[in-house]
């Protein structure tokens, strides 16, 4: 008899970067990637347990801003020739590192790693989006939504409209993508601010996920700690926490399963070590080094000295690790037993970019453990939180406690120094779009597009990851670009369309460049 | 006269209200200690940056967009919550509302002092003179932005900017918004139809932050999050690759090339490779120490003729 539950959750974003302007944007890099490395492999390891009819449930985010963009024709493309030079790549190196078998034996690997990409992409006609709605169809994956373009919430709720636009879009976007609503959102960064799931409730969704001191934190005391969801007083909107010892584990840069020795490091990549003009054609046009994707190296230890990466030991350091993942789980559900009335869940929410992308082994980690809890134990079993909710409709009411997941748990990592001077564009933005969705309730035609427009721009110079970039303090260029270019032109959209002179060919090129949410409805900003 | 000007300095360097806690986090900044503590959002943040690699050289300058307005003409005033403690605010006067003061109060403009006054307004709903309690913090003219120390958690808060005349009179010039500081711990507010012992929570508190079973409630939170130097001490929340010291790599790699008959078949120690429509081919190995020996033979199409060569090359490093 199980004795409790888990809920992983997988957190999918990217900000939406998409230049067709340019023939080659770095910066799209970024989704190419996290496809190669991330998608598609979590992609292969839900169809390998599908096909060996592992009964399993994984919660998973897929942000607006990441549908849009592979689901986009363009990027479609430029994905395919991404990955075809990167495996003209591989050929060269399985030939290069002849003399060398270690390598030479990983240069294999990673043609036979992006030959599967590629395929994978090819078989779900390029848009890896319909992989996950079928694991949703087969009932094994719950896909939650996400801020439209993943907007930082609490620091927008001085005007609410903008949180309700992020909202709103959101889920007419899922809709129209999964035939359905959502049934649970994942809040951009954790970030909750206390009445926001009024807004929640509007749109129909019945869950969140916040950090484990959203709800430790909270008014009155939870019960259960962060074992039980609870409902927001006045809305009933379920709020599920993160469980930190389970987050730690994986997470932690001291303890966590991904700084493993045996494990492949993410720092050492042929595009930085090998010579300039043999690597030249597969890096930044501009001839700047950038990462290829192709590493050869183990973490080895803490020193500089590297030594080759060896598959088997690094995938039997994996199954280990899923084995030990388990066994803790297993203690704190014994444990919780003893004084919980009911089943107890832990939420184990991570970035989905960790698995393949930072911790190459992730994947391979997330199968060994799915297997492992299907066929070697009995006291836990997975769930979705919508599956949890529906086993336990009975839950306490509190009021959570405003939290985000980011560096000290609050707003500090989107509000200091070096990012703050954006809200005071933002909420002007914010207040105007609000005046123009009032000012203008029924138009057609050009104005109709220049309104859906500006609202486009507002919500692209939102996305969280700009101020984060800028709060990192390092190639913060294209961000402060991106925050920039958006709000100049929601400034000059609002400007054209209260005095009617909407400039037809620039909002035509806008239209171009800034295509998100083709469905876009401005009234959203209400 | 003075006029207000916003200069991009203005807006872009806010006024830190020097205090322990950002001094010692600005002073980290030239610090050089590996930021090993673990710390809330540590990972996520590491990870976060991970998925936006970059060239490690900056690369050609972009076009850059034009600059956004220095200011939109409005009085606006918001106020923001950090986190339990911290409050930011922003502000904007329009040129006519400070021209409107100047020449209300004459002389007494120059002579007053900008003023925030931080109204603690919890549980009330405010109307100016209702607060808990409030406090001023001095601000110099220009500034138009602050960072506030409010310092009590689970609070509510609003703030006026003002002028502070010599005879002692409060101006109010903007009002902000009413905002809620979060608890920095478990509410002491327990819910009858959901008792729990105390020491109960405290286990399960605990376990909700990984810290065992057995940590005492807030204390641990607060320390490691914080109140705790190595925190403090982050220049930068993101992990970056150890920092070498000097250094000298040197690798070799050997070219081998040649040509035959285009319709030959060629094999490089005895692999067959692909010709170019010219008959050249080019190979590139990474060489590693020791001897190689690479014999490179060619067959007619016909299968009636051959050739080898075998260069033989030998790398040592010392």
């Amino acid at each position: 008899m199980h004795k409790g539950y888990l809920s992983l959750v997988l957190h999918g974003h990217l900000p939406y970067v998409r230049h067709p302007e340019h023939e080659d944007f770095l910066e799209e890099d970024w989704l190419y990637e996290a496809i190669t490395e991330t998608y598609v492999p979590l992609i292969l390891v839900f169809e390998r347990l599908v096909n060996d009819k592992v009964n399993f449930r994984i919660t998973m985010t897929l942000s607006p801003t990441l549908i849009s963009m592979l689901s986009d024709a363009l990027l479609q493309e430029r994905y395919l020739k991404h990955i075809n030079r990167l495996i003209e790549l591989a050929h060269r190196e399985i030939e290069r590192t002849r003399w060398q078998p270690d390598f030479h034996n990983l240069a294999l690997m990673y043609l036979s790693e992006f030959s599967k990409a590629r395929d994978t992409f090819l078989r779900y006609n390029r848009n890896l989006v319909n992989a996950f709605k079928n694991f949703q169809d087969l009932g094994n994956l719950e896909i939650i939504t996400c801020g439209a373009t993943h907007g930082y919430f609490p620091l927008m709720d001085v005007h609410r409209e903008s949180v309700r636009a992020q909202v709103r879009v959101a889920v007419s976007h899922y809709e129209s993508v999964f035939g359905r609503k959502p049934r649970g959102i994942w809040l951009p960064e954790c970030g909750y601010y206390p009445g926001q799931d009024e807004i929640l409730k509007e749109a129909g969704i019945r869950y969140f996920i916040s950090d484990s001191h959203g709800v430790l934190h909270g008014t009155p005391r939870p019960k259960y700690g962060v074992f039980a969801p609870v409902y927001c007083k006045g809305t009933g909107v379920a709020c599920f926490a993160r469980d930190l010892e389970s987050s730690k584990q994986v997470w932690s840069s001291i303890e966590g399963y991904p700084g493993d020795y045996n494990y492949r490091e993410f720092y050492r990549d042929i595009g930085f070590d090998l010579e300039y003009d043999y690597i030249k054609p597969y890096i930044h046009p501009d001839g700047v080094r950038i990462n290829t994707g192709i590493k050869y190296y183990r973490i080895t230890g803490s020193g500089n000295n590297k030594e080759a990466y060896i598959p088997h030991l690094a995938q039997k350091k994996a199954a280990e690790q899923a084995g030990n993942f388990m066994f803790n789980r297993q203690k704190q559900m014994e444990y919780l037993n003893d004084f919980m009335q009911k089943k107890p869940i832990i939420i184990s929410p991570y970035d989905a970019e960790l698995f393949g992308h930072w911790w190459y082994e992730g994947p391979m980690w997330i199968e060994f453990l799915i297997r492992k809890i299907a066929f070697d134990q009995d006291e836990i079993r997975l769930i979705t939180p919508s599956e949890y909710l529906n086993e336990f409709p009975r839950n306490q009411v509190i009021t959570p406690s405003m939290s985000s997941w980011g560096w000290k748990g609050y707003s500090e990592m989107w509000l200091q120094g070096s990012n703050d001077w954006i809200y005071r564009h933002l909420h002007v933005a914010s207040e105007k779009m609000t005046e123009l969705a009032k000012g203008y309730p029924q138009v057609n035609g050009l104005l109709r597009r220049a309104l859906n427009q500006a609202l486009r721009e507002l919500l692209l110079a939102q996305s969280s990851d700009w101020a984060f970039i800028l709060g990192t303090g390092t190639h913060t260029e294209y961000a402060m670009r991106r925050t920039k270019d958006h709000i100049l032109r929601f400034n000059r959209l609002y400007e054209e369309i209260k005095s009617n002179t909407v400039d037809q060919d620039w909002l035509a090129d806008i239209e171009y460049k800034d295509n998100i949410f083709p469905g876009i409805d401005y009234q959203a900003h209400q | 006269m003075v006029r207000i000007k916003k200069t991009k300095k203005n807006i872009l360097k806010s006024p830190l209200r020097k205090s322990k806690k950002l001094g010692a986090l600005k002073a980290g900044v030239t610090q050089k200690t590996e930021p090993r503590k673990d710390f809330i959002g540590a990972q996520e943040t590491t990870v976060g940056t991970a998925k936006f690699s970059h060239p490690e050289v900056s690369r050609m300058p972009r076009i850059f967009p034009q600059e956004l307005p220095s200011q939109y003409g409005v009085d606006k005033m918001v106020l923001m919550v950090r986190d339990p403690w911290w409050l930011y605010s922003y502000w904007e006067l329009k040129n006519s509302t400070v021209e409107r003061l100047k020449s209300e109060l004459k002389d007494e403009f120059y002579r007053a002092k900008r003023i925030l006054r931080v109204y603690d307004v919890t549980n009330i709903i405010f109307n100016g003179a209702n607060a808990n309690r409030f406090f001023d913090i001095q601000i110099h003219e220009f500034a138009n932005n602050w960072y506030i120390d409010a310092g009590s958690p689970g609070r509510s808060w609003c703030v006026d900017l003002g002028l502070q005349l010599s005879d002692g009179r409060f101006i109010t010039i903007l009002r902000s918004n009413v905002v809620q500081t979060p608890l920095d711990g478990p509410s002491w507010i327990t819910d009858e139809e959901w008792m729990i012992p105390d020491d109960m929570f405290a286990r399960l508190y605990g376990m909700g932050f990984g810290q065992g079973k057995s940590s005492p409630v807030g204390k641990d939170w607060r320390k490691r999050i914080i109140s705790s130097p190595g925190i403090a001490s982050m220049a930068s929340p993101v992990k970056k690759p150890q920092k070498k010291g000097f250094w000298l790599r040197v690798d070799c790699e050997l070219i081998v090339y040649g040509a035959s008959e285009p319709d030959a078949k060629v094999t490089v120690q005895g692999k067959p490779i692909n010709l170019r429509p010219d008959g050249t081919f080019t190979l590139r190995f990474a060489l590693p120490d020791g001897k190689q020996v690479i014999p490179v033979k060619a067959v007619s199409a016909d299968n009636a003729e051959d050739r080898v060569i075998t260069p033989i090359v030998t790398r040592e490093t010392r």
